[in-house]
């Protein structure tokens, strides 16, 4: 923390200056999202008027629309299958592999490790191409299958990479207690080192799960209507012009973040480490 | 039959009676033990090996390879490097590379000033602050395609609010070089708040001792920020530039949304020429030379942050 016992004195001037720059901070980052939250609360008459309306009586009837519509409704049902099974096929598979990484040595620890971290890194659209046509080859375009394994090239790199950073500060002594009791190798892990690492866990599924929901590009290539995710169905709007039903665009818009706001505030202290794959320490900023 | 019965059985009752079954799962449990670290590690590997090694595996063959999706795998020539020298021939390529250097370097440098700025208001001790660190983590973590979009519904010449606000109808994204500003734009918007909080992380960890010494031997506030701050903070600018940099060159879907590379190529970066390539065109081999030509480049700055980061973590 920067503040000096000097400024501690300084006049109220400081401080008026210094919420000043935050709120204006504050409604840069903030007033776009709280207008189309506006937008989805006014009736189609209330979007189209110039100037804007900044007061009205706001209506849910585009949330209404929206959640009648079956296009809508599927796709928001895929982004749920395709993201809850993304996690938990990378649970599975990652965090025995982040446990041994975290505990054990043993050759190839730092180049599977390494690996993961360029498989987060690397643009999606390159290891989109080739998957295309492995899918087309095994015919699994257009299935949700094939958006899982593709979003795990994101996913599992993420998983081992936070809850191994967890399994780190989980003390050894417990497990070696456990050891002195006769407890296996195994059972080290799944009763003692895993109940621990709990917390890990869970944000790491966090983590991965918002990045799947949030996905464009994969799902962009390899879904077709009937499998189609939220975000694609969302970028059909984009192409029409105006005249188009701007309280439905909002009010679709709104649900999709819904969750993703959610899950981000539950999991928000550790939200920045995990997404620079542990290149950072610790960054528990709030 | 009778051997198979045997196994059926003793799992079942593992748990409450039989001496045998117990020996059975202590000897499974021993075999475990014994492969602990190949069967923890197998699963991680096969899988990122499917969808990852092989397919890259895959484009870089393909690179080199005369064939498209309908014919059959074997049928594929081997064309050495023409499709390397058809893509470096090719203007709109090019243009594209040049493009997305230039867009990178752009929205990189421009988050982490704006981010920078963010992160000293946010690490003042000042009350509600940690209101102001959580709103922040909202626009970070919105759905890329809902941003672009509600950009899309707020720039809108006819009915945006920006336009009302600056008070004369600019057509943001379809001018070519202001589109280009625009996506880059609504990308800072998006990820300067990411960058912000890393930073203030770096902020939060510096040692405060050595900021209380300088600020006793009497630095002023502008002294303070070059030679203590800066200087300690540099390991984290360096993460937020090379993280930040690895995902703007990968830049996609905002651009993909608001304009589609165009007005007239205007907005076409790297990740939007490979899918129109691959996609529209269906040429899969110079698309697989383009996505090796990006590999290649986001692979040395990743090199470089695996080197910093293994300088930071020796074992």
């Amino acid at each position: 923390m920067i503040s000096s016992p000097r400024l501690s004195c300084k006049t109220g001037f400081y401080y008026v200056f210094l919420y000043g720059s935050l709120i204006c901070f504050l409604v840069i980052f903030m007033l776009p999202l709280l207008w189309v939250l506006g937008l989805s609360l006014k009736t189609r008459e209330q979007i189209f008027t110039t100037p804007p309306l900044f007061l009205w009586r706001p209506t849910l009837e585009n949330y209404f629309t929206v959640l009648s519509e079956k296009n809508f409704l599927i796709s928001f049902w895929n982004s749920f299958l395709v993201t809850t099974s993304t996690v938990l096929v990378s649970l599975f598979a990652g965090i025995p592999a982040a446990y041994t990484i975290a505990r054990y040595r043993f050759p190839g620890r730092k180049l599977i490790f390494f690996s993961l971290l360029v498989m987060r890194m690397l643009p999606p659209i390159a290891a989109l191409l080739p998957l295309y046509v492995m899918f087309s080859f095994g015919g699994l375009i257009n299935t949700r299958i094939s958006l899982v394994l593709a979003y795990t090239t994101f996913s599992l790199p993420i998983i081992v990479w936070v809850t191994r950073d967890f399994f780190k500060t989980v003390p050894r002594d417990l497990e070696e207690a456990a050891y002195m009791d006769g407890a296996s190798r195994t059972g080290a892990f799944l009763r003692v080192a895993l109940p621990l690492a709990k917390p890990g866990i869970t944000t790491a599924a966090i983590l991965s799960m918002l990045l799947a929901w949030n996905d464009f590009i994969f799902a962009a290539i390899l879904t077709n209507n009937a499998t189609r995710t939220a975000p694609v169905l969302l970028s059909t709007y984009a192409g029409s012009e105006t005249g188009t039903d701007w309280g439905a665009i909002a009010a679709s818009g709104i649900l999709v973040l819904l969750p993703v706001i959610v899950f981000s505030l539950i999991a928000q202290r550790h939200l920045v480490s995990g997404l620079s794959s542990g290149s950072i320490n610790d960054a528990r900023v709030a | 039959m009778r051997h198979h019965d045997r196994h059926h059985g003793s799992a079942i009752s593992a748990s409450n009676t039989g001496f045998r079954g117990r020996n059975y799962l202590a000897q499974i449990a021993k075999l475990a033990d014994f492969w602990f670290i190949p069967l923890t590690i197998f699963p991680t590997v096969a899988l990122s090996s499917a969808v990852f090694g092989f397919p890259l595996l895959l484009s870089l063959i393909m690179s080199f390879a005369a064939w498209s999706i309908d014919e059959p795998v074997l049928a594929a020539d081997f064309v050495g490097l023409r499709n390397y020298r058809d893509l470096f021939a090719d203007p709109v390529f090019v243009a594209s590379l040049c493009l997305t250097l230039g867009y990178t370097a752009a929205t990189v440098c421009l988050e982490i000033l704006v981010g920078l700025a963010i992160a000293m208001l946010l690490n003042q001790d000042l009350p509600y602050i940690r209101f102001f660190r959580i709103a922040l983590i909202v626009p970070m973590m919105v759905t890329p395609i809902v941003a672009a979009l509600c950009w899309k519904l707020l720039l809108d010449p006819t009915y945006g609010l920006v336009d009302y606000l600056v008070g004369s109808p600019i057509i943001w994204l379809g001018d070519p070089t202001l589109a280009l500003i625009t996506v880059g734009g609504v990308s800072v918007w998006q990820n300067a708040p990411f960058v912000a909080l890393l930073l203030l992380a770096g902020l939060q960890s510096l040692p405060k001792e050595v900021v209380e010494a300088a600020t006793i031997d009497g630095a002023t506030k502008i002294a303070l920020f070059r030679h203590v701050t800066l200087p300690l903070l540099s390991p984290y600018l360096l993460v937020a530039l090379l993280l930040r940099t690895i995902f703007e060159f990968r830049a996609f879907d905002n651009v993909y949304v608001m304009t589609a590379g165009g007005p007239a190529n205007a907005t076409l970066v790297l990740s939007i020429y490979v899918y129109q390539t691959s996609f529209f065109s269906f040429d899969l081999t110079l698309a697989s030379a383009a996505s090796w030509v990006m590999l290649l480049i986001v692979l040395t700055v990743c090199l470089i942050l695996i080197a910093t980061m293994r300088r930071k973590e020796p074992d």
